[in-house]
């Protein structure tokens, strides 16, 4: 479920979020323009082979070497915009510090996940540097897609530490709409906002 | 305690983080990393110090190494093909041709409505902007000719169900990559279901209209010409439907090309219809967004699976479920049931990723085992076939998340979209289409066949 609902202020903690997120904001329209380049690439691939008989040269290497790459580059910023699925069923019923609290809770758990994951994908990578591992037909070194895994999960840590601190400043101030925190939509809100991404081209068009 | 009981344990208390709103896939990657330090420090006596550094390198790989597939670089193309495709203005243009063919039936907007979101579906994956992009045409339509208000508003918040059937499914490339089954023939099986539910949809409202000509009038009067006139604004639908299938179908190029073939074909024309920059950008913000959050659950879940292969739990249900003594497919209906009532309180891709890894190898041994062939098999189908089918099956139990209260997400985009028509009310007009798909369900579970002639085809 997405919420882009994100409250801000002049507070440090607020400032330090929107900054991250103009840089998250970036990487992840680099993931999506990685998209782009990978659907022109399997076009001209297929273009190529079947009208020139020339396919793209280590077309699958290409492809393999790309989609970790959409896959974690916007991790972080999907976190900041609370764009991890959950059910928000039952934490949606909860109200102010009761609420905060299990928030908290959740993102000390992903926190514990995460640093985990940076350790042992971190590990991975250096594996592939040391062994000089490739992909099979052009030989692309694999080490530099798989350390991106740890640099973007060491990026969602910090996203995941501003969370944190944030909900702990809501629990102890028994907040009601805390800063630089996803909050919960119900199902009408979240409705909207979908409905929105897809408002005013037909009208606007004519 | 056994390595089962510890696994029951683990996945109790993976049901327990879910409920209280952990986002899905850590938690099933904490959980799955948990089982994996109690199988390498306690089963295999690794010792805890040295089993969880163990279970560290062996979660730490599986980020990296399940997303580096080509085969997954298709979802994001059917997610952008969704966005582009709004903006390529083929919405307007398929309800009219639709109107002009099929608006003299009983209920004729309604019908039209169906077969033009179930044309819209062949460039969309996405069931709710489908929904919510033809409560903005068709609603308005339907209520010019005083169509019942309900009414209208349930067919449409059903009609963007059929987007996860009809090609390009996002939904079902998700299923064969966590079940590891053929993503070209999952795509090329989804094609008659999506046909024969709207179908079933245009039957339910020409009845509906019958009975009770106040739901709605036909509107009849357009010539042969006039007819045909409609068809060439729609006809981009009908040719990225055509390049997607005819490449998988005949060997032309991969899955992954047809569906970029496809994006790109839809890209040339929303440029030409004046899309910008900005909505360009928009729309792949969108796309890289929806794609990190699936690729995410990914490979968490794939982390616990990585533990369930371990502690052999899905074997293990798999097999008291067949001890049961029941009918296969009595156990198959309790399974779908099951999904019902999950899909009430889950969103669809969630619920998928989620339970797969448990009732796919179930289904596959109630049919007799991955190898079994057709003969030999409980529900008369070979295992791949059986694979390709459950597929079909469970994307539309999914789908019927989307309109079954209290979380139903095309019904409350609807009413989102509609000032004046209250969700309740889309949920009470959409009921009589939760029958429908009810009655799709038990005719693709009686006619396997519908599901598999055309991968079959395609098998040779």
């Amino acid at each position: 479920m997405s919420s882009g609902n994100v409250r801000e202020d002049d507070s440090a903690l607020s400032r330090a979020d929107t900054a991250l997120f103009r840089f998250e904001g970036w990487l992840n329209l680099a993931a999506g323009l990685v998209i782009l380049g990978v659907m022109l690439l399997s076009v001209a691939n297929i273009l190529g082979r079947k009208l020139l008989n020339w396919p793209i040269p280590g077309f699958i290497d290409w492809m393999i070497t790309a989609v970790p790459v959409m896959a974690f580059l916007g991790l972080a910023y999907c976190q900041r915009l609370g764009g991890h699925i959950r059910m928000d069923i039952l934490i949606g019923r909860l109200r102010r510090r009761p609420l905060w609290i299990a928030e908290f809770a959740s993102v000390i758990l992903m926190l514990f996940v995460t640093g985990m994951l940076i350790y042992g994908s971190w590990d991975h990578a250096m594996r592939a540097l040391t062994i000089g591992d490739s992909t099979g037909d052009i030989r692309l070194p694999t080490w530099p897609v798989k350390i991106l895994v740890p640099l973007a999960l060491a990026l969602l840590m910090v996203r995941l530490l501003l969370q944190a601190a944030a909900y702990w400043r809501a629990i102890r101030d028994n907040a009601v709409q805390p800063v630089a925190v996803p909050l919960i939509e119900d199902a009408a809100t979240q409705a909207a906002h979908e409905a929105e991404t897809v408002s005013g081209f037909e009208e606007t068009r004519g | 305690m056994t390595t089962i009981e510890v696994s029951i344990l683990l996945a109790g208390l993976l049901i327990l983080l879910v409920i209280i709103g952990v986002r899905v896939a850590f938690a099933t990657a904490l959980i799955g990393f948990i089982g994996l330090v109690i199988i390498f420090a306690i089963d295999k006596n690794q010792g805890l110090a040295r089993g969880f550094v163990t279970a560290v390198k062996i979660s730490g790989q599986i980020p990296h190494s399940k997303t580096a597939s080509h085969v997954l670089a298709l979802i994001p193309t059917f997610i952008l093909i969704g966005f582009l495709a709004y903006y390529a203005g083929l919405t307007k243009a398929l309800f009219e041709a639709a109107k002009r063919w099929v608006g003299w039936l009983p209920g004729g907007l309604a019908v039209a409505t169906v077969f033009a979101t179930a044309g819209f579906a062949a460039v969309s994956g996405a069931s709710v902007a489908t929904s919510a992009v033809f409560a903005r045409i068709a609603i308005p339509e339907m209520l010019q000719l005083n169509y019942d208000k309900r009414f209208a508003a349930g067919v449409v918040a059903a009609g963007g169900t059929l987007a996860s059937l009809i090609p390009p499914s996002a939904i079902l490339v998700i299923y064969a990559i966590i079940v590891e089954a053929s993503v070209g023939q999952l795509l090329m099986a989804g094609f008659l279901p999506g046909l024969v539910s709207a179908v079933i949809y245009a039957m339910l409202i020409i009845g509906l209209a019958r009975r009770n000509p106040r739901l709605g009038p036909p509107v009849g009067g357009f010539s042969w010409k006039q007819r045909f006139e409609s068809v060439p604004g729609a006809l981009p639908i009908f040719a990225v439907v055509a390049i997607i299938i005819y490449c998988i179908y005949f060997g032309w190029g991969t899955p992954t090309e047809a569906g970029a073939l496809g994006a790109f074909i839809v890209l040339v024309l929303a440029l030409w219809r004046g899309m910008r920059w900005q909505n360009l950008r928009g729309a792949l913000m969108e796309t890289a967004k929806l794609t990190t959050m699936i690729f995410t659950m990914i490979w968490g879940v794939l982390i616990y699976v990585r533990y369930l292969g371990f502690a052999d739990l899905p074997g293990t249900f798999a097999d008291w479920l067949s001890s049961l003594h029941q009918p296969p497919m009595m156990t198959l209906l309790l399974i779908l049931l099951a999904y019902v009532v999950l899909g009430m309180f889950m969103d669809a891709i969630g619920m998928l990723i989620l339970t797969l890894p448990i009732t796919f190898p179930a289904v596959m041994a109630l049919n007799g085992g991955e190898g079994v062939s057709a003969a030999d098999s409980a529900l008369g189908m070979s295992g791949p076939e059986c694979a390709i089918w459950f597929g079909i099956i469970v994307v539309k139990m999914a789908e019927l998340c989307l309109i079954t209260p209290p979380i139903g997400l095309n019904c409350f985009v609807v009413a989102g979209v509609r000032d004046d028509i209250s969700v309740q009310d889309v949920f009470r007009g959409a009921s009589p289409f939760f029958i429908a798909d009810v009655v799709t369900v038990a005719v693709l579970i009686a006619f396997p066949g519908i599901v598999l002639w055309l991968p079959r085809l395609v098998l040779g």
